[in-house]
């Protein structure tokens, strides 16, 4: 009888089974998704005296880069870093400008006579060095960022690019994603601590806050 | 039987001599530079910072944090902030691509307000620069396992060298000239046999780089 009980749960066990090597053999397959967070210390400035409005484009907020592996050629890592991004930038903004209005678009700016100018940043380029690619004993991370300050009416003031970077230790048993996310937060500190330094040397942007006495 | 017994202690403590006197091969040579006095206050704090600008690797943060534990421990401790609460604290003047590379930069940040308001909300007496790398080289030999049914192992050897240089750059606050330097150089051969069992024989490089340099710093700080 129970023989026969047993013979019943045979082919049960059989698709379990199978049903498990096919998820392992999957997920073997898939590309490992990274999301990168990140906190971000408020940089130590002079606020400069001007109510900025922020419009954030949809590329920056769901931003993801895709490793290719070269020997397959399919995607095996996803970065994702949209919500880190925004998170600088909320952080530094506010501690360089006075005043800071978030946009639902850039066009919104017309509507409130308190912004005296529009930021948009974008994201233009994002490179990924591993370990085992480079044959360094560092993560790096590159990206390339076009900056765009404008009257609310849209008119151009300055337009300028800045890159940053980031690398991490490739330390005994630490994971890609932990090397990676390290990586990223260093280059997003370095993109926050060039932007602050530097926001009032850009030329345009020197000129213009120069122009309307808002120079700290 | 009693013998036997006095022959196996015997040997197993030799072995264990031997196997002792091997995983302890490790040279630490330390160098210090004087350039100017020191000495710091039970209210003041040092900082120790790691370099990060270097092209193909970095100074680990592991061995900053090791370097400040024995700096702030033992006898006549200094009080070292954390680096992250600091480079948190200073952002964004101490970042891998803004931090200063000489005094001439340090003087040219303290000179903005709200920097030297904030260095010296910490009392920061002595700004300490970690700049270096344990490497690893000459490794050989092999060691291969197998399991089976009636149970596993390990056969063989291997070997490799750690190669510890680091060098401290001590900057004086007060007077916003480097106060001196020191240099430690630690190398060390590690073994792994393999019967049965693998039996790791660690060269200790890294921790002795550390503490080496370590009590070097307190000395040099404190001014004795």
């Amino acid at each position: 009888m129970q023989e026969t009980k047993l013979q019943q749960h045979i082919p049960g066990i059989i698709k379990a089974a199978s049903c498990f090597a096919l998820v392992l053999l999957l997920s073997a397959c898939a590309a490992s998704t990274i999301n990168i967070s990140g906190s971000y210390p408020s940089p130590l400035v002079r606020k400069i005296p001007i109510t900025v409005g922020v419009y954030y484009p949809e590329e920056l907020r769901n931003f993801s880069f895709i490793e290719i592996d070269d020997y397959t050629g399919k995607d095996q890592y996803i970065i994702n870093s949209g919500e880190s991004q925004i998170e600088l930038f909320n952080t530094v903004l506010p501690a360089l400008f006075e005043n800071v209005v978030m946009l639902e678009a850039p066009e919104a700016a017309l509507s409130d006579s308190s912004i005296d100018a529009v930021f948009v940043p974008a994201i233009e380029e994002f490179q990924l060095g591993l370990p085992q690619k480079t044959k360094l004993k560092v993560y790096e991370i590159w990206m390339k960022y076009n900056m765009r300050l404008s009257n609310p009416d849209g008119e151009y003031i300055a337009d300028w690019v800045m890159t940053a970077y980031g690398k991490a230790p490739n330390e005994n048993f630490q994971s890609v994603d932990s090397g990676v996310k390290d990586a990223a937060v260093v280059a997003m500190r370095d993109l926050a601590a060039s932007f602050t330094l530097g926001f009032s040397g850009i030329p345009e942007v020197n000129d213009w806050l120069r122009d309307n006495n808002h120079l700290p | 039987m009693k013998r036997f017994l006095h022959g196996s202690i015997f040997k197993a403590v030799a072995i264990f001599g031997l196997l002792m006197s091997l995983c302890a091969c490790t040279t630490t040579e330390i160098d210090e530079f004087r350039q100017g006095e020191t000495g710091i206050a039970d209210h003041e704090s040092i900082v120790i910072l790691g370099r990060r600008q270097n092209n193909n690797y970095e100074t680990e943060g592991s061995f900053v944090q090791c370097v400040a534990n024995v700096v702030s421990s033992g006898s006549r401790p200094i009080n070292v902030v954390g680096e992250q609460e600091f480079l948190d604290a200073m952002f964004p003047f101490f970042e891998p691509r803004t931090a200063p590379m000489r005094t001439g930069h340090l003087r040219e940040l303290m000179d903005i307000d709200v920097a030297k308001s904030k260095m010296d909300e910490y009392g920061i007496e002595y700004i300490v620069w970690l700049d270096g790398i344990t490497q690893r080289s000459e490794q050989a030999g092999s060691i291969s396992c197998t399991i089976g049914p009636g149970g596993g192992g390990c056969f063989g050897f291997g070997t490799w060298q750690d190669d510890s240089n680091f060098e401290a750059e001590i900057w004086d606050m007060d007077t916003l000239e480097t106060a001196g330097s020191i240099s430690t150089d630690a190398n060390g051969q590690s073994y792994m046999p393999a019967l049965v069992v693998p039996i790791p024989l660690i060269a200790r490089v890294e921790a002795n780089a550390c503490s080496g340099l370590g009590n070097q710093l307190k000395q040099f700080i404190n001014g004795s």
